[in-house]
């Protein structure tokens, strides 16, 4: 198994090597959004007397960041593409590879992280002092959250690939990821960090799993929940991902019994 | 001039029987416009739990240039976006051609050629909102209301001319994809007044992709904040930039060598 995953992991760095310029581009669509919202609470909490809870200007400015990096480190795209891949039939030649699909997809994945990863952290430097961020970290926030970001990238990546095999059974995963996407919106921590949610909101987001994937990891890199908090969450970002798991493997299972190649 | 919006009215109805052949998926496309464009006012309502203004917004205001913002949103996917995707398509098949030898302009007929009508459905809901945001505002006078139109609809051109240009350069690198993705992604940041972004990232939006200054000015025209010489300004810089972007595009197709030649 590990020999397999080091020459995908080398083919894929060499596909990757050819699309440089793709790499910059998905790097700034996981920093652009975090920066419009930050910018936005910065303006709500000047407004204010630069408080709004327990945040101020400068940790609005932390965990915007934190969060750009974590939905970088986080990402997952095969809702998109698997929909072609069943609706064209490419997915039969690799049905027939000894190697499960998901493996190439894993690879892929890291691959493009890894690549990203140099430049992102380049522009995240330009934006922290631009907003002059100011982090809460202690070597055991960093500790808690690498394991964290791991939780929250298996999440997010088993949790698309859950979406994506709805293609096995409709030809509108575009619209069941609108609407993932969408509640994502709202409750993983992208409009407002989770603890800022209104009333209900909050209750509702930590019972959801998105806040789990970006939200979570967020502020445990910022430093803006103590760790005994911290493990709690991550309690939570396991029970997640152990649904996710038993789920994915139960619907992929009867959906690869549905799908039928073009021409089959 | 009568030839070219009878065209026009031609292309629209091509397309709309051609979505209406797919009735379902016409359908779920506007339910999912009608999604993005709820969260997004829940978005404003959640920042406006904290405050009740946002550098001299307030949420009536906000709500307005929400509006404004699917307005021009909506406009770019419903009239521009499908175009330009099938104009870049065909400079790297060749099949621009098939353009080029019909007896109209070929930048109007590669242009505007395509038009993905559910989205009408995304401006319909911006003017919702616009008109919400509206009924919290005092009183609109008639400088505003003649104003606003006109403001709407340069931002419109701005957008347009900026596109053209931009799909130009794909008749040297034809593939220019990337730069287009660029493009439509930096229009989120339309959302919010553009005098909320730090300088650098307020220069690209206003100057570079100027959605800043097409979402925020016909908002603020409405919103009572008419200012003369802003609106002056825009006409006369969108005009100029129609110009400007129509002539680099027919530089650059003097550049197009066809499928095999």
């Amino acid at each position: 198994m590990i020999r397999t995953y080091r020459a995908l992991l080398v083919a894929q760095l060499q596909a990757a090597s050819q699309y440089r310029v793709q790499v910059l581009l998905w790097m700034l669509f996981s920093v652009i959004r975090p920066v419009i919202f930050l910018a936005a609470w910065v303006a709500v909490a000047n407004a204010q007397g630069g408080q709004i809870g327990t945040y101020d200007v400068r940790d609005f400015a932390a965990y915007y960041i934190c969060l750009s990096l974590v939905s970088c480190l986080t990402a997952s795209w095969n809702a998109y593409e698997f929909e072609y891949e069943v609706r064209f039939g490419r997915l039969s030649p690799k049905l027939l590879r000894p190697l499960h699909p998901i493996h190439y997809a894993v690879v892929e994945n890291l691959v493009a992280k890894l690549t990203q990863i140099v430049p992102l952290s380049i522009v995240l430097v330009f934006i922290s002092i631009t907003f002059d961020a100011r982090f809460r970290t202690t070597p055991a926030h960093v500790l808690l959250f690498v394991p964290s970001v791991m939780l929250a990238a298996a999440l997010s990546f088993l949790s698309g690939w859950v979406l994506a095999t709805t293609a096995f059974w409709t030809t509108r995963v575009h619209s069941v990821s609108t609407f993932w996407d969408r509640a994502a919106f709202i409750f993983a921590g992208q409009i407002a960090p989770l603890a800022l949610l209104p009333g209900p909101l909050q209750a509702i987001s930590l019972a959801l799993p998105f806040g789990y994937v970006l939200g979570v990891p967020a502020e445990i890199l910022r430093g803006g929940v103590s760790p005994s908090t911290a493990l709690l969450l991550m309690a939570g970002q396991a029970i997640w991902l152990a649904i996710f798991f038993v789920a994915f493997q139960r619907v992929w299972r009867a959906g690869v019994r549905q799908y039928s190649g073009v021409g089959a | 001039m009568t030839r070219y919006l009878r065209l026009l009215r031609l292309f629209f109805r091509a397309e709309l029987q051609y979505e209406l052949e797919y009735r379902l998926n016409f359908v779920l496309e506007i339910v999912e416009t009608a999604v993005v464009t709820a969260t997004s006012v829940g978005a404003v309502l959640i920042l406006f739990s904290y405050t009740t203004v946002l550098n001299g917004w307030d949420l009536g205001a906000m709500l307005v240039l929400l509006g404004c913002f699917y307005l021009v949103q909506g406009f770019g996917e419903f009239a521009l976006q499908p175009s330009f995707e099938k104009f870049l398509e065909n400079v790297r098949l060749g099949t621009l051609d098939f353009a080029l030898l019909k007896p109209a302009s070929p930048q109007f007929q590669v242009t505007l050629r395509y038009f993905r009508v559910a989205q009408l459905a995304q401006m319909a809901l911006g003017a919702v909102v616009v008109a919400v945001g509206l009924s919290r505002i005092p009183a609109i006078g008639l400088a505003e209301a003649i104003g606003f139109p006109i403001a709407l609809i340069c931002g419109f051109v701005l957008i347009y001319a900026l596109l053209v240009a931009l799909s130009t350069f794909a008749f040297w690198f034809v593939r220019v994809d990337n730069l287009m993705a660029l493009y439509w992604s930096f229009m989120d940041a339309g959302r919010f007044p553009v005098d909320v972004y730090p300088g650098w990232l307020r220069l690209t939006l206003s100057s570079a992709v100027p959605i800043g200054i097409a979402v925020t000015v016909p908002a603020q025209v409405i919103a009572g904040r008419l200012d003369p010489f802003g609106l002056l300004l825009l006409v006369v810089g969108s005009a100029v930039a129609f110009v400007l972007a129509s002539s680099f595009w027919r530089l650059g197709l003097r550049s197009y060598t066809g499928a095999s030649a």
